[in-house]
């Protein structure tokens, strides 16, 4: 099982956890069209790449972000929501492979 | 209408309802019904050296969160533990949780009276908001806890990677649990608290693993001086 | 046990407790520590199993599980691998998958006809005409499978448990064990771990004739590796998978232990592979490390008079190994050309044993009912080509064969763990290329062969590993392969008989990947599905390296372009016991649970709770009690238990302002002592709950939900927060306060007679919430009109709630009071007119087709969903919650939840809810219609299950007045 490091509650097994999607910014809903608004709504990236997710640790009920890669699933950093400083590496990077 | 008095109210420990099939002796600690005992104290002081289990539910709890929950604690000489996460002892005889950053669990040893204390204080303070407890309590002792844990938790929880004072929010058995390591009358044991009506799940779970592992389930009188 | 040879020292077997069990009904005697499989073969046993699809005899192939040619059963306990389960006294054994017994098993018949079933044959030869295909089906049923499950097997609990350490090493022979010990050295936590009952890898049984080297090297290692306290080696032990960040878990008799490892070091060696001729799999021809393993761990000599046929320098060891055993050695013959061996081979030749280099077993000689070896032909043999030269073909006369061609890499969890592998020529075999951060590999599975090279490949990748967590240590270089390939790159005979076998547990044969590759299967994962190579239970470990060479042969591509198949979890199938653990199932309970149990309650869960459904006289159906309850509530009064409503209560100077936001309604205008009806939908405008918030004071809302969506509403009110930063204070107390909801014509003065609160309806009308204490304690005390228009719901700690039940009980007994369940709630909601998101609602309906209109404030500056309604508000309704009835005294087919609503060919909608309601008598229901037909009176067609039509009405709620 994956491991993912909760800013507050450090790291834990992927089981404690709840996905809660991708973060995205949403348009201004008094200005953009109809049309804007549904793609927000409706439309998600499927691309692999570097997402930033929502992700909430269930003991503690700590909501934060982690910006993972989708295509090597590697998350490279979380933190919570407004304190864009990384908290913390959730995968070792490699030192030396053979 | 009747008059009742309130001291009369029965409350059962949540976890009361697990032992009902049990041999337990009642007892009514700070005004919980309780089981202080279960198989005799010679017996159960030899569980407890290995594996015992204990419902502590009745200990007094007092829980606040907010920005200045933290600041109107120490306001009324409550002991803040520095770090989120961390807990420590106020008074000798009651431990201040710091769960996460800004949220506080009081729970008063059996002689403690902080609790008491604070939830006499029924002003509201912006930024100060209690949070009722109605936890199950339970103390884990003896040589074969680690090996309890390492069935239903999956985090290393051995007295070398759990340290004195950490404060551990994770899932028991799948329920989510806040735990702990203290001293208890000078023994050394475990702590889990997890919402009251998960109480008998929890202690059906604990009490299997503990008498497979020689071990059984232990009154709080063994605690009691 | 006539096999038995004199005891040599490190064997498995302890010759001083004796053993005795039974096979296919006929007594033999073991030691203790004997495999089924060794103990069968000391006593002269041969044929231990029939194979899969022509029921031929095996016997010994691996003897390491990894094949399945002995599989038995013990009593309710079946597909037991012999070769490796020790086998216990009483045990009563049988082979698997014969009729008749392993002896004279009547499906042998199958495989004189073999011919007529090629691989691919039931897929062609059974699905044309389709409607026969369920009778070949059985037919084909039948006759597949191997032990037969027996349907009362026991559950048997199996610990589930969790470690964690720095170094974890698969696989505990010279390699492993010297990693353990050189990571152990920097005081790091190390666990090993190997299948076998006893650690040592080959060291256990490859011994080149020389025992007492072999086992000094052996204990050495084994003394150096107790000797750490921080080293764990658990033997019997397999590691089942690998899955992400290192976690592993480690199998066993016990259960399974999930390793969390900071690094892995894989060093879990190499299957041996066998060569491939005619009548390679009759009972006495053995891979060459099953012979050693026989003799050296069990003591058992596996064949009076053997061939050696080899295709490495291995052979010539294992030649020494059988004289050892007191084998006579008749001939090692060697596939490939010219003077090879070693040392080994003058040893041989000095002690009389005939070489036959660039010579082939063409094919092996059964005795005459087919249960061993009765001989060798031996001919020339060009492995360039690899073709057999059958000119001069000639006969040795043996017992037994022992086979050894070269070695396929154990590295399963290197392939699972996305590791780059590479062909490497000089080893004829893949390779790590490129590991994942923490991993390493070591050993036989690294390419690494010689003794001395594998130890210092051990400390080279201990070392590695130290350096990956940040501790220093030297860096060590293994120098590559030198000498000739262990293993050979075609190990093939052809024959135009074929019975050449790659894989033994799906009787695959060289001519069965030629027919595939004609048929255009020629890519290796769907050769491998066509001809099913590598799918039998032992899963490619004796046959895929093979199959890949062959299928390279056949293209005419070098091996690495061919490739290799992805490897899955498990690598030895797993129980599910094994799996399932203890089997934990989390369950909240309320106060009153004991309460409940005691008056008789039928329990149902929702969401994580255990909630009193009904509480069922003797001998009444679901149906009667619900009606019953129902009726009392409606008559007189009822009670229930609602403490598992979500329970929230949000605090501080900006709520008002977090309640709008939040939800659709509007709450800052809210007067103190009154509640709101709150929806909250998702970004799109869907349903996803409701509830009520009460306004106990200008700074706090207490909120009360449904049980089953109380956790993802509080978990989505914690996001929006941490998103909008509001000066408030969210409490979750769903746990903390238990409910009570007294409701009737009598609950009013049941009530009151516990409370000095003023409860008149005019000045506690529906939507007002009061403060104060019912039976001395402390409540909030809610007038809400979900299941009646005469009802208070009280909020109170949960401890207190029996206090207060038990009160109200004895006050409502001569009133007529009695319980009710959550299945008779949904009763009374209905016969409300309420609508329940969850129930009524499904994941795409919005509030305008539920009528939830009034519930939506669409002149607040924002709140969740606002923006998808404004443009969902432009377009034509697509369907309508309607509450509708059936005809008066209706008897026909009651319809269900989710029956469709149908016009003609038209599905316009599904019923929702549906019930019958006594105290209406009529039946009820809630179902999405097509806007055309949402009017009061309008009539649609219901179609229950067995398809009849129900004419339902459209009506006005609630379905009653008062």
């Amino acid at each position: 099982m994956k491991l993912l490091t909760c800013p507050m509650n450090g790291t834990r097994p992927l089981s404690e956890f709840i996905f809660g999607g991708e973060y995205r910014d949403a348009p201004d809903q008094k200005t953009c069209t109809d049309k804007a608004w549904a793609a927000y709504v409706h439309n998600r990236s499927g691309a692999p790449g570097d997402k930033k997710e929502w992700w909430y640790h269930s003991p503690s009920g700590t909501w934060f972000i982690a910006e993972r890669n989708t295509l090597t699933d590697k998350v490279s950093r979380t933190y919570l929501l407004g304190t864009q400083h990384a908290n913390s590496s959730a995968n070792p990077v490699l030192e030396e492979g053979k | 209408m009747q008059s009742t008095d309130m001291s009369n109210i029965a409350q059962t420990s949540p976890v009361a309802h697990a032992q009902t099939g049990s041999k337990a002796k009642w007892d009514v600690v700070n005004g919980m019904k309780i089981a202080i005992e279960f198989s005799g104290s010679e017996i159960e002081k030899s569980k407890k050296k290995i594996l015992g289990v204990t419902d502590t539910s009745c200990l007094s709890r007092y829980g606040v969160k907010g920005p200045q929950a933290s600041q109107w604690l120490a306001d009324r000489g409550v002991a803040i533990p520095s770090n989120p996460n961390s807990w420590t002892l106020c008074n000798q005889t009651s431990l201040v949780l710091r769960l996460g950053s800004s949220e506080f669990l009081i729970e008063d040893q059996l002689t403690g009276v902080t609790c008491n204390q604070l939830s006499k204080d029924t002003v509201r303070t912006a930024g100060v908001y209690k949070v009722p407890r109605a936890d199950a309590a339970f103390v884990l002792s003896g040589s074969e806890v680690s090996n309890l844990l390492s069935e239903l938790c999956s985090l290393d929880l051995r007295e070398k990677s759990l340290l004195a004072h950490d404060v551990i929010m994770t899932q028991v058995a799948g329920v989510s649990a806040v735990l702990w390591r203290q001293m208890l009358n000078g023994e050394p044991v475990y702590r889990i608290i997890c919402d009251g009506t998960y109480g008998p799940y929890m202690w059906d779970v604990l009490l299997e693993i503990a008498i497979e592992l020689g071990g059984g389930a232990v009154g709080l009188a063994c605690y009691q001086n | 046990m006539i096999f038995r040879i004199p005891k040599k020292d490190g064997e498995w077997v302890n010759r001083d407790k004796k053993i005795s069990f039974s096979f296919e009904g006929e007594t033999f005697s073991a030691f203790e520590g004997d495999t089924i499989t060794s103990a069968l073969w000391a006593a002269g046993q041969k044929v231990l199993g029939r194979s899969f699809k022509y029921h031929r005899p095996r016997g010994v192939l691996s003897l390491a599980n990894h094949d399945v040619n002995v599989l038995v059963t013990d009593g309710i306990d079946t597909n037991i691998r012999a070769d490796v389960v020790e086998v216990t006294d009483g045990m009563v054994l049988t082979a698997v998958n014969t009729s008749g017994g392993v002896k004279k098993d009547k499906n042998s018949y199958i495989d004189s006809i073999s011919p007529l079933l090629p691989v691919g044959f039931y897929y062609k030869a059974f699905h044309t005409p389709r409607r026969f295909f369920p009778f070949w089906e059985k037919v084909i049923r039948k006759a597949a499978g191997l032990g037969v499950v027996n349907f009362n097997y026991p559950r048997i609990l199996k610990r589930k448990q969790h470690a964690h350490c720095d170094v974890l090493i698969i696989g505990a022979g010279p390699t492993g064990l010297t990693a353990a010990y050189t990571a152990s050295q920097a005081g790091l936590e190390v666990i090993i771990v190997d299948e076998n009952s006893q650690a040592g890898g080959s060291l256990t049984y490859n011994r080149g004739g020389d025992t007492t080297t072999t086992v000094k090297h052996l204990n050495d290692l084994l003394a150096k590796v107790t000797s750490q306290p921080n080293i764990t080696l658990k033997t019997a032990s397999y590691a089942a998978g690998y899955y992400p960040d290192h976690l592993i878990p480690i199998v066993s008799h016990e259960g399974m232990i999930k390793v969390r490892a900071k690094t892995v070091i894989i060093a879990s060696g190499a299957f041996e592979q066998p060569p491939v001729f005619r009548y390679n799999d009759l009972p006495g021809v053995m891979l060459g490390s099953a012979a050693q393993r026989l003799i050296y761990r069990y003591g058992v000599k596996p064949f009076n008079n053997g061939v050696v046929v080899t295709a490495n320098d291995y052979g010539y060891r294992v030649a020494l190994d059988l004289m050892d055993a007191g084998t006579k050695v008749v001939a090692v013959v060697d596939m490939r050309k010219g003077i090879n061996g070693g040392r080994d081979a003058i040893d041989l030749g000095m002690r009389g044993v005939k070489i036959y280099a660039g010579h082939c077993v063409y094919e092996a000689l059964a005795s005459s009912d087919k249960s061993s070896v009765r001989g060798a032909v031996i001919c020339a043999y060009d492995d360039k080509n690899s073709v057999a030269l059958t000119q001069n073909k000639f006969t040795l006369e043996c017992d037994g064969i022992a086979m050894s061609a070269g070695w396929a890499p154990a590295a399963a969890l290197l392939y699972q763990a996305g590791t780059g592998m590479l062909f490497d020529s000089g080893v004829e075999q893949f390779v790590p290329s490129r590991l994942p951060a923490g991993m390493f590999a070591a050993g036989k599975v690294n390419g690494i062969y010689e003794f001395e090279q594998r130890i210092n490949d051990g400390v080279r990748a201990a070392n590695q590993a130290l350096r990956y967590l940040g501790f220093g240590a030297p860096q060590n270089v293994i120098e590559k392969h030198n000498g000739l390939s262990p293993s050979h790159p075609y190990p093939m005979v052809p024959h135009e008989k074929g019975k050449n076998f790659v894989d033994f547990d799906e009787d695959i044969q060289i001519k069965d990947f030629v027919n595939a590759a004609k048929e255009g299967f020629d890519n290796i994962e769907l050769m491998k599905r066509f001809t099913t190579v590598g799918m039998g239970p032992s899963q490619g470990k004796h046959s895929n390296m093979n199959a890949i060479r062959i299928l390279a042969n056949i293209r005419g591509l070098p091996v690495e372009k061919v490739g290799t198949t992805t490897s899955r979890p498990f690598f030895h199938p797993t129980p599910i016991g094994h799996l399932g653990g203890r089997g934990f199932h989390s369950h909240r309970l309320t106060s009153l649970h004991d309460w409940h149990q005691e008056h008789g309650a039928v329990f149902t869960d929702i969401g994580a709770w255990k909630r009193a459904a009904y509480y069922p006289a003797a001998g009444q159906s679901r149906d009667e009690a619900v009606q019953d309850e129902a009726m009392a509530v409606r008559k007189a009064a009822g009670i229930i238990d609602g403490s598992s409503f979500g329970k929230i209560e949000i605090h501080g100077p900006d709520a008002a302002v977090f309640l709008e936001r939040f939800f659709t309604g509007v709450y800052h205008n809210q007067k103190v002592g009154t509640y709101r009806h709150v929806m909250l939908l998702d970004e799109s405008g869907v349903i996803v709950d409701d509830g009520i918030a009460s306004r106990l004071a200008d700074d706090l809302f207490y909120i009360s939900v449904g049980t089953s969506n109380a956790a993802a509403v509080y978990r989505e009110m914690q996001r929006y927060q941490q998103m909008w930063q509001l000066n408030i204070g969210l409490v979750n107390v769903t746990g903390a306060f238990g409910t009570i909801n007294i409701a009737g014509p009598a609950a009013r003065e049941i009530l009151s007679t516990l409370t000095d609160l003023d409860l008149s309806y005019d000045t506690f009308p529906v939507g007002h919430v009061r403060e104060g204490q019912v039976a001395g304690v402390d409540v909030r005390l809610i007038r809400v009109a979900f299941v009646s228009d005469f009802a208070y719901e009280m909020h109170l700690p949960m401890a207190k709630v029996p206090h207060v039940w038990n009160a109200l009980m004895a006050a409502g007994a001569k009133h007529g009071l009695r319980p009710f369940g959550s299945d008779t709630q949904r009763l009374l909601r209905l016969e409300m007119g309420h609508a329940m998101p969850g129930v009524d609602t499904d994941g795409l309906t919005n509030p305008f087709e539920v009528g939830a209109d009034a519930s939506i404030k669409m002149n607040k500056p924002y709140f969740i969903g606002q923006r998808s309604l404004e443009i969902l508000a432009k377009r034509p309704l697509r369907k309508q919650l309607v509450p509708f009835v059936l005809a008066e005294n209706f008897k026909g087919e009651m319809p269900m939840d989710c029956n469709l609503v149908i016009d003609g060919r038209e599905i316009l909608g599904r019923v929702t809810s549906v019930a019958y309601s006594r105290f209406i008598d009529r039946c009820i229901g809630f179902a999405y219609v097509s806007p055309a037909k949402k009017e009061v009176g309008s009539e649609f067609q219901i179609r229950t299950d067995s398809g009849s039509l129900v004419t339902a009405r459209v009506v006005i709620t609630p379905f009653f007045k008062n």
